[in-house]
């Protein structure tokens, strides 16, 4: 058996953004974003992300912009760590180890260098409680810091609370427990601060304690919300509340002008956190449904980060459309979405249902449950089904065609209640040029149908209709496949497999190897064409060879899936065993698996897809030469993406990354060009601040905080009377220094080519002397200055 | 859609392209559009209004706008992007099993430049200006960035080439390039070499900024300029393509070790002139050059090439295509710029006009010379507008989609028993003469029109009318005989038809069921009385049930819900007779309610 040597299973985006609420930034251009194991940034602009902050060893829980600086930012995760964060340039700058798992991280400006954070109560990982801790962040200048000093500040908390706040006042009270009959009603704002109401147990943390009741907030919210389940966030100067919940309406209320409202309709999946930058400029929202909204303040959306949509459960396999290579499964309700996989990117949804979506919990509303798209992508068939009873169960079989002239799907065909039963399987044959004509689809009401592309009538074009309708002895048909070149057609009845021509209609022969109904049925590609593959439910894998119509051979595991790669003769079968998934890649003709890897994820795996490469790799070694036509890519059952890498290519990849630095200056406008004169007039003649500039354009992380440069910074631009410099300003400009000696070098070696009329915005060029008492500073031993940072 | 327009179509095509360009040529305004390298995951178009659009290829929507701060006085007269950016990594990384492989390539920075002869860099992953550079005097005609390291070359109006460097956002060097403008800029593949047209082409060598080779052989401006080539100049192998304004032609010139290459090698013949060229280099001599170039006229040409030395006859293109709109006269479609893909027959294509450009990906047949690509364009312009915020693309639905539900032929299989099909197949073919029974029917037939004849003097006989009708397929006679409400004119038409008409009969009801509910119980009634009187005539014919399938189908679709229905009808109706009576009730009592008299006790005691 060939051991997974140098394949690694790898994250492949689609993680969820919509976990825990999304900071933004003070000046309102980044937002940032708990995602997995690792903090996005996105553009607030373009919807593009910047950076992916990688360093946390499971999953983060919390992301918050730090308090007394609004270029960094803190995040907390299971692992344990508190991480502190350049986000503009995404660069980890400190790491508190707390030691126990954090579910939540809050900051107050008003309490410097403590950040409170949510622990469990226990030590033992599945305890409900937790309580709220806060740690004092020690400040020193390592990378790696053991933060140990806690102190217990509230108990008996949700993991995550719907909201949190703190006021003026900085007291953070405990307030009484509330009464079950009050909690519904009472969720209370006031001027600055925001009480706060998690759930039917408790509670909050309320500050400047005015709790207003629900009637502050004009009339009773239950005529705008059905569900108690609803958010609500003040905006910056507190003159506003905005507030959403399950129907995804947004809703700004203005404090005193209770007739005065705000509302944002249709945004999608239920709201599940409402944020607000600083600055008030922006308001975000995540959904359910993985997408976080941008909205400005005059409530309008400005942007849309639409991460994969996953939903609760994923009704269609996953697909790959033949035209753009995306990923097609459903996404919001009604629709299916194409999703880029180069691109870790949402490309667009497409409106199957074309109904409107009403939030409101217990509503059947049709759903897209079953997809195919045909070998050339020309067409598509989708199944919506409404269930409301299981004996009323409302299904549409709509057949799309893409119309090349207006670049967009067409529908050619509503099948109302195309079968009795649930379908259970949709299957379009593979054509590999001309006209698909064909569709078949097997229902549980003991039926397949085999739909045909009729001959244009005298005015209108091809249509759907029904060609034939099989049976076999009232059984349950469960899956369908057609043969690599279309001229079979297995459909798995229980325990019975039957094999069709679909060319006549006639029953060839039929398989089986009871006991245990098939699961899931495959036909071999290529040179394996003969044999047909089954998963049965009785942990069997069987593989008959249609020329002999024999069983070839038997294995016994558990397949939950059963895959054919479409350019080649592999199979890919996840099997479960034993709480975990695993996978095994085989040629049907050849005794021993090309490929196999064990524990691959925990639960089982029902979806993977066979994704064409757009470049073929030559791979020859053994254990990788399976992946050499296509990607694999999976969905967990904690629905992470995940697909497969070589080393080879991995290596390829990083050997073609490199660096493109462009320096970041927006200047040059007449107010600049002003300003930098009057800086160099004032700067000359002091000689000794080439440092000033520098230390301007230094990066915020390698400078010390704020108020201890702030004094330095104010006399460095007072003209100064000779006097001898304190030692601080020294360590400070030797700090410069050292900077700025790259940038120095670089001058010097310039080519000859100087240009002649180089504008006046350079920094004046060192004479040989300063930089030679530069260099003799550098080497001075400053260690000494460790202890006073300290 | 794409049809060999090997006629006139293509031909008038040709000649409304040559109108159009003359239209159009008069601005001869060169609007700068350009593909992101590596993915194409960008176009970036700057249009009329001096706004820079970027449109996201994938989804084919609009993803920023950017306006420049002098937009209209200082429009921008060229784009290039910046070498794909990585995504940076933190400081101290580990490599753990399950992290993701972070380089991505993803296209970030792009240089424009303006005509008021500043260069801007513009970060299209943050949406912002990310830098300006200024030093030239006049409009800058091109820029070009360096393939490796962060350097940029722009070509102005001043006669110069300027240097930058981008790392400190700083002039490294600048030097006159030629008497005249310099209009284009190309940096070979291995960052060695600059070549840049003025009145002649000239080529630098970068590290020392010294003339290497001078050509000569264009007399208008070279507005394009790429390497066809990746070998070394050294090896005669190096070969660049140079097109130029008003002129029909892209030459090829060929970098000789000995100096002597004074004159093009190679020539492609094109329909107008070059707006934007697109090439696949070689990078050996058995692989061959592929080139895309679309010209003013809105047509693309793909030329493919092995680089050989020279060539006196000039090439004609391997396959041109042309795109044109679904009215019903064809006026072309001009394409705005294209991309050759992986292989030879994939092209990303942008076209139709420079404010709302339609981006898709065709697969060309190259096998055709001509090749002519129909598209609605306003169709697909009004879909990209709507999804740009909402991401929700909705496909077409219209009247023309078929609608099929229980009960209409198409949505059960037709019923065929197979082996009766072929019987009667076997049978048709023996009675190819006509057997006595058929000749008998003959018989009777003219004896009924015979009939008819004597017949057709009573008007309202409406048997002679439906068979009439039936014959003739007449939808007025049918209509007017099969809208009658009574019952016994409809027993007795059904009684004197003959049985020949019978199953044309059923077959016209059976349609009629299909249509409005109403004409359904009309025709309900007709249905019951051929029941009556024809049953055993229908179930002596042979093929019964391929006959009656539809009609079969339909009527157990359509009584499978009556049980359901009856249900319902029976529930409503004790509802509502109970609220009837409720009402009533109240009615009554509400009547009783105050009392007649009223009897006070006194107070006294």
């Amino acid at each position: 058996m060939v051991e997974h040597g140098d394949v690694r299973v790898v994250h492949k985006g689609g993680s969820k953004i919509n976990f825990r609420e999304p900071a933004l930034s003070t000046d309102s251009r980044f937002l940032l974003c708990a995602s997995g194991e690792s903090v996005k940034v996105f553009s607030t602009a373009t919807e593009e992300c910047l950076h992916a902050l990688q360093g946390h060893t499971d999953l983060i829980t919390g992301v918050l912009l730090r308090p007394s600086n609004h270029l960094q930012a803190y995040s907390c995760s299971l692992d344990g760590t508190v991480r502190l964060w350049d986000f503009t340039d995404g660069i980890l700058i400190r790491t508190y180890s707390i030691g126990y798992p954090i579910y939540g991280i809050y900051a107050s400006a008003k309490h410097e260098g403590v950040i409170f954070i949510i622990t469990p109560m226990h030590t033992d990982t599945n305890s409900e409680l937790f309580q709220l801790v806060a740690v004092h962040l020690p400040q020193c200048g390592e990378q790696l810091v053991e933060a140990k000093e806690l102190s217990a500040v509230l108990s008996n908390i949700s993991s995550n609370p719907a909201a949190s706040a703190f006021g003026r006042e900085v007291r953070i009270f405990r307030s009484k427990p509330l009464q079950l009959e009050h909690v519904q009603k009472i969720v209370s704002f006031c001027v600055g601060a925001l009480f706060v109401y998690n759930g039917p147990h408790n509670i909050f943390f309320c500050v400047s304690i005015v709790i207003c009741s629900d009637q502050s907030i004009s009339g009773t919210p239950s005529d705008q919300w059905t569900d108690p389940d609803w958010l609500l966030q003040a905006e910056g100067s507190g003159t506003n509340l905005l507030s959403g919940g399950v129907e995804s309406v947004l809703v700004q209320w203005r404090y005193n002008q209770e007739s005065q409202r705000d509302f944002l309709p249709r945004l999608g999946g239920a709201i599940t956190h409402i944020s607000v930058s600083p600055d008030g400029a922006l308001f975000c929202t995540s959904h359910s449904d993985n997408k976080i909204t941008i909205i400005q303040s005059c409530v309008k959306v400005s942007a849309v980060i639409q991460g994969l949509v996953k939903g609760d459960r994923i009704r269609t396999d996953l697909m790959i459309e033949p035209r753009s290579k995306a990923l097609v499964l459903n996404g919001k309700p009604g629709h299916l979405q194409f999703y880029s996989l180069q691109r870790d990117k949402l490309l667009y949804n497409l409106d199957i249902v074309q109904q409107e979506y009403i939030h409101e919990s217990g509503l059947e509303q049709f759903e897209v449950v079953m997809a195919a798209f045909d070998a050339s992508g020309s067409w598509l068939a989708t199944v919506e089904e409404r269930k409301q009873k299981a004996p009323e169960l409302e299904l549409n079989l709509k057949l799309w065609a893409f119309d090349d002239q207006k670049q967009s799907f067409v529908l050619n065909t509503t099948i109302s209640a195309p079968h009795e039963g649930r379908i259970t399987a949709l299957c379009f044959p593979h054509v590999s040029d001309g006209q698909t004509t064909m569709l078949v689809s097997t229902s549980r009401d003991g039926h397949f149908k085999a739909w045909q592309l009729a001959a244009p009538a005298h005015t209108e074009g091809p249509s759907w209709s029904c060609d034939f309708l099989g049976a076999y002895h009232s059984l349950v048909p469960e899956c369908c496949c057609f043969s690599a070149d279309s001229s079979l057609l297995a459909v798995g009845f229980q325990e019975v497999v039957t094999v069709w021509t679909p060319a006549s209609w006639e029953l060839l022969t039929t398989l089986s190897q009871p006991p245990g109904a098939v699961r899931d049925l495959c036909f071999g590609r290529l040179s394996c064409s003969k044999y047909l593959l089954g998963a049965t439910t009785s942990r069997l894998l069987c593989c008959w060879n249609l020329l002999t119509c024999s069983l070839e051979w038997v294995t016994s595991m558990d397949v939950s899936l059963l895959l054919a790669d479409p350019l080649s003769e592999n199979m890919a079968a996840f099997c479960f065993e034993a709480g975990s998934t695993d996978l095994f890649v085989f040629k049907p003709g050849e005794p021993r698996p090309l490929f196999s890897h064990k524990a691959l994820c925990s639960g089982r795996v029902t979806h993977a897809v066979f994704v064409p490469r757009e470049v073929m790799l030559e791979s020859c070694d053994e254990a990788s030469q399976w992946l050499n036509c296509s990607h694999l890519y999976f969905l967990t059952q904690s629905m992470d993406l995940l697909t497969f890498i070589t080393k080879a290519e991995e290596d390829k990849l990083t050997a073609s990354s490199k660096q493109l630095v462009v320096s970041d200056d927006v200047a040059m406008t007449p107010f600049h060009l002003l300003l930098g004169k009057h800086r160099d007039q004032l700067e000359n003649p002091q000689g000794s601040n080439v440092s000033l500039p520098q230390l301007l354009q230094m990066p915020a992380h390698v400078l010390p905080s704020a108020s201890f440069l702030c004094s330095m910074f104010v006399q460095s631009l007072l003209i100064s009377v000779n006097k001898p410099r304190s030692k601080e300003e020294e360590m400070e400009s030797e700090k410069e220094e050292e900077d700025s000696d790259g940038e120095m070098e670089s001058r010097i070696s310039r080519p000859e080519h100087m240009p002649s009329g180089e504008s006046g915005c350079a920094a004046p060029a060192l004479t040989k002397e300063e930089v030679r008492e530069l260099r003799r500073l550098k080497k001075l031993d400053h260690s000494w200055m460790k202890g006073l940072l300290d | 859609m794409s049809t060999p327009s090997g006629g006139q179509e293509g031909a008038v095509l040709g000649e409304r392209a040559t109108e159009m360009a003359s239209d159009g040529g008069s601005s001869s305004l060169q609007l700068p559009c350009v593909f992101s390298p590596k993915s194409r995951q960008y176009l970036a178009v700057c249009a009329q209004d001096g706004r820079l659009r970027i449109w996201n290829t994938d989804s084919k929507t609009i993803n920023q706008e950017y306006v420049p701060s002098a937009h209209l006085s200082a429009t921008c007269t060229c784009i290039a992007w910046g070498p794909c950016r990585t995504v940076k990594e933190g400081p101290q990384r580990k490599k753990r099993k399950s992290e993701a492989v972070q380089v991505e390539e993803k296209a970030d920075l792009l240089a424009m430049g303006t005509a008021a002869g500043s260069v801007l860099l513009y970060s299209t992953a943050k949406g912002t200006l990310h830098c300006s550079l200024v030093t030239h005097s006049a409009g800058v005609n091109c820029v070009h960035w360096h393939p490796e390291d962060s350097v940029l070359y722009s070509g102005s109006d001043d006669t110069n080439i300027v240097e930058w460097d981008l790392q400190s956002g700083k002039m490294r060097s600048k030097w006159k390039a030629d008497r005249a403008a310099v209009t284009s800029l190309c940096v070979s593949p291995d960052g060695k070499l600059l070549l840049s047209a003025g009145h002649v082409i000239k080529m630098w060598d970068l590290d020392t900024k010294e003339l290497y080779r001078k050509f000569t052989g264009h007399s208008t401006a070279v507005t394009t300029l790429r390497f066809a080539t990746t070998r070394p100049p050294d090896s005669n192998g190096l070969y660049f393509v140079s097109g130029a304004a008003h002129d029909r032609l892209i030459s090829v010139w060929q970098v000789r070790e000995d100096g002597k290459d004074k004159n093009s090698v190679v020539s492609f013949t094109l329909t107008d002139e070059p707006r934007h060229v697109d090439l696949v280099p070689s990078n050996s001599k058995e692989e061959a050059v592929r080139l895309a170039v679309v010209c003013q006229d809105g047509q693309l040409h793909l030329f493919e090439h092995f680089l050989n030395g020279p060539c006196k006859k000039p090439f004609s293109p391997s396959c041109s295509v042309q795109m044109a709109d679904t009215r019903e006269s064809p006026m072309p479609i001009p394409m705005l710029a294209a991309v050759l893909g992986r292989d030879s027959r994939s092209v990303l294509l942008a076209y139709g006009n420079h404010l709302q450009p339609v981006i898709e990906q065709v697969e060309v047949n190259t096998t055709e010379r001509h090749v002519c690509l129909s598209r609605d364009v306003k169709t697909s312009l009004s879909l990209t507008m709507e999804s740009t915020v909402s991401k929700v693309k909705t496909p077409v639905v219209n009247t023309k989609s078929k609608v099929l539900v229980p009960g209409l032929p198409g949505h059960q299989a037709p019923l065929k028993g197979s082996h009766l099909e072929k019987a009667s197949e076997k049978r048709k073919k023996d009675t190819k003469e006509m057997s006595i029974a058929e000749q008998l029917g003959e018989i009777d037939l003219s004896a009924t029109s015979s009939e008819k004849v004597k017949a057709s003097l009573q008007t309202d006989n409406y048997a002679v009318l439906l068979v009439q009708g039936l014959e003739s397929n007449d939808a007025d006679i049918l209509n007017k005989v099969l809208q009658t409400r009574k019952e016994m004119v409809i027993k007795k038409t059904v009684a004197r038809l003959p049985l020949s008409a019978v199953l044309p009969l059923v077959k016209e009801l059976t349609n009629r069921l299909q249509g409005h509910p109403f004409a359904g119980i009309l025709m309900v009634r007709w249905l019951k009385a051929v029941l009556m009187h024809h049953t055993s005539y229908l179930a002596s014919l042979p093929d019964l049930v391929t006959e009656l399938g539809v009609l079969y189908h339909m009527i157990e679709s359509r009584v499978k819900m009556f049980h359901k229905l009856t249900k319902l009808h029976g529930k409503l109706y004790l509802l509502m007779t109970h609220v009837a009576t409720s009402d009533s009730s109240n009615m009554v009592s509400e009547v009783d309610h105050t009392a007649k008299l009223v009897y006070e006790d006194g107070e006294w005691d």
